[in-house]
């Protein structure tokens, strides 16, 4: 045994058998990307900036107030606030997501009865400022719109509005019809 | 230079000029200890852990840590929210294998309610636990191979957790802080083209493993640096409240999946891997069966996993704490939340401890409920947070280079050990 041993440490036999590994992967393609130059589309359901979804009908917020993503957010960072328009009808005055604090959990999306809030698939954005991060109703739509416009698929479904396997009983009836968003009509629609 | 010669220089000059310091030369050299701070910016410490050398010459007398860089108040936190709010925060305890910790958060919480999770549930959470157990022990591997000298295996173990960690984007779509879990089940189904990304996964994987140990466990600078360093005997790692594979490499047979097994684990077959003389080297060893071990279990998850529902019905709402969420027959979606806020039952009061395995060690939540829908005390036994507290015994008597291997070797995540 010790004899062995000596050989071993003699002739460097450990240290060629790692070398024998380091050099084959030297002849194997590279696993790393040049990032800005090579971008990854991340998979479906990826829960990047928040967005609100405009509805391709109304082309205005879904969301009818009913402050459950406001209270379920384990951080506190929705903030809403709804006034009276002159018929007396709840409007949405404000709504602000401070993307500073939140969590990324998709807990609103998935208690928002009728999937007016999404975190879309974009993981590029940040700001020189705080402010930068501070989304208001206004850039959260137009956010939403920004994401459309750049998305592959001809229509788009976030995962977490219907998340897959969820029995049909824990969904709202918007959650359980709920069509997959055409993007080209709406597109068409924008230009013309 | 006699001491006799330096005191008559000494009166001279101290004749000559009134003010003059020179060192006292006295006949026995003993040297001072040095006290020498490691961290919290250092890059070996693994995250914000500050060390308190006491050092004669290049040898350890003690060791002070100082933990609470990271601190967040997470156990504080979870009191102000529900259950189900709660989940999240788990994640960022141990934040390299989260789906391991939401797991555990979950199992408490469903034993304090009593909720029975569909058996399809529990093997997809034991398969994310299992894949968290890679992927923590291959970023445990690449950091202290680093660590040590070994540069190479850093580059080829994130190779293989990419791998991983796009599973569990394609599933949940976060890499890091999966989320994944939820009290009486998990947040989405897996699909088709994750069972088969799984399936390349194990049957690469061994190969993989095999390539790490080729570079490191014969390796001669490799076994010079770990064998012999941290011994820590049976006793003592019991003592100490060591779990986990540190406990394991000093030849103490005890692992929570096997002996209290939880979620999916009854149904596999394993080995606990044992080391015998609790140094670095063994605690290496350990690991990397668990590698393999891991492997061999997710092939027979994947094998026997069963059809069915991936959620309890009695799965707490996430804004009301209060099952079902039962909206059939309602009129509209904002009158259907109306109606659920009336019920009000299944919160049971007590306390409860329960503990699982995850790679770290043994992770114990203790919860006491009031009945109120939030816990009233939330208590984390988070391994890193014991290990770190064994350090000071397991250092004593060795170099200062020796104490890079011993982070690496406890494995230690500082997001769990201050919470």
């Amino acid at each position: 045994m010790k004899i062995q041993k000596l050989i071993r440490d003699v002739l460097l036999i450990e240290w060629f058998r790692g070398l024998s590994v380091t050099f084959k992967t030297m002849l194997v393609k590279p696993v790393t990307r040049l990032y800005p130059h090579v971008k990854r589309q991340p998979f479906p359901g990826f829960r990047g900036r928040q967005a609100l979804v405009r509805d391709p009908e109304k082309l205005k917020e879904r969301c009818i107030m009913c402050l459950r993503c406001k209270t379920v957010c384990p951080s506190n960072c929705i903030s809403i606030e709804v006034g009276k328009d002159e018929n007396n009808a709840r409007v949405l005055k404000e709504y602000s997501i401070d993307a500073t604090r939140c969590i990324y959990c998709a807990y609103c999306v998935e208690v928002c009865p009728v999937n007016a809030l999404v975190l879309t698939e974009e993981y590029e954005y940040l700001g020189d400022k705080r402010s930068d991060l501070f989304f208001t109703k206004e850039k959260l739509l137009s956010d939403w719109d920004e994401f459309l416009t750049n998305y592959p698929g001809d229509s788009y479904f976030n995962k977490f509005w219907r998340p897959p396997g969820m029995p049909e009983k824990m969904l709202t009836p918007q959650k359980r019809n709920e069509k997959p968003i055409e993007i080209k009509k709406k597109n068409e629609e924008i230009a013309s | 230079m006699g001491s006799m010669e330096v005191k008559e220089i000494k009166e001279q000059i101290l004749t000559t000029q009134n003010v003059c310091i020179l060192p006292e030369v006295e006949d026995n050299l003993e040297t001072k200890e040095m006290i020498l701070n490691m961290g919290p910016q250092h890059p070996a410490t693994h995250g914000v852990l500050r060390l308190v050398l006491r050092l004669d010459g290049e040898e350890i007398v003690g060791m002070e840590p100082h933990i609470g860089y990271l601190h967040r108040g997470i156990e504080k936190l979870m009191e102000s929210k529900t259950y189900a709010q709660a989940l999240p925060l788990t994640d960022r305890l141990d934040y390299i294998s989260s789906p391991a910790n939401n797991t555990a958060y979950a199992i408490a919480i469903e034993k304090l309610f009593g909720i029975e999770a569909p058996i399809r549930a529990k093997f997809i959470r034991t398969i994310f636990c299992e894949m968290a157990r890679i992927s923590s022990h291959l970023l445990w591997l690449a950091t202290h191979a680093l660590d040590i000298g070994a540069m190479t295996i850093f580059t080829y173990c994130f190779r293989e957790r990419e791998w991983l960690l796009d599973l569990f984007e394609m599933t949940v779509g976060a890499r890091l802080l999966t989320n994944f879990a939820r009290i009486g089940g998990v947040r989405c189904d897996i699909s088709p083209e994750f069972v088969q990304g799984l399936r390349d996964f194990t049957k690469e994987f061994p190969s993989r493993v095999q390539e790490y140990e080729t570079l490191l466990t014969k390796n001669p600078i490799w076994m010079e640096r770990t064998i012999d360093i941290a011994q820590i005997s049976g006793e003592d790692a019991l003592s100490w409240g060591l779990t986990g594979p540190c406990l394991r490499g000093s030849g103490v047979d005890y692992d929570l999946r096997r002996d209290c097994p939880y979620d999916a684990y009854p149904y596999l077959k394993f080995h606990v891997p044992l080391g015998e003389n609790g140094d670095v080297y063994d605690r290496y060893l350990c690991r990397m069966e668990e590698l393999r071990q891991s492997n061999e279990m997710l092939k027979q998850l994947l094998d026997q996993l069963p059809e069915g529902e991936i959620i309890s019905d009695d799965s707490p709402d996430f804004v009301i704490p209060t099952p079902p969420r039962q909206v059939e027959g309602a009129g509209s979606a904002a009158s259907a939340f109306i109606t659920l806020s009336k019920e009000r039952k299944m919160i049971n009061t007590g306390d409860l401890y329960s503990a699982v395995e995850v790679p770290k060690g043994e992770l114990g939540v203790y919860v006491v409920s009031d009945g109120s829908g939030k816990p009233y005390r939330l208590r984390l036994r988070t391994p890193s947070f014991v290990h770190i507290a064994a350090m000071p015994a397991l250092s004593v008597g060795h170099m200062v280079a020796d104490i890079i291997a011993i982070i690496g070797s406890i494995d230690i995540v500082l997001g769990e050990s201050d919470k």
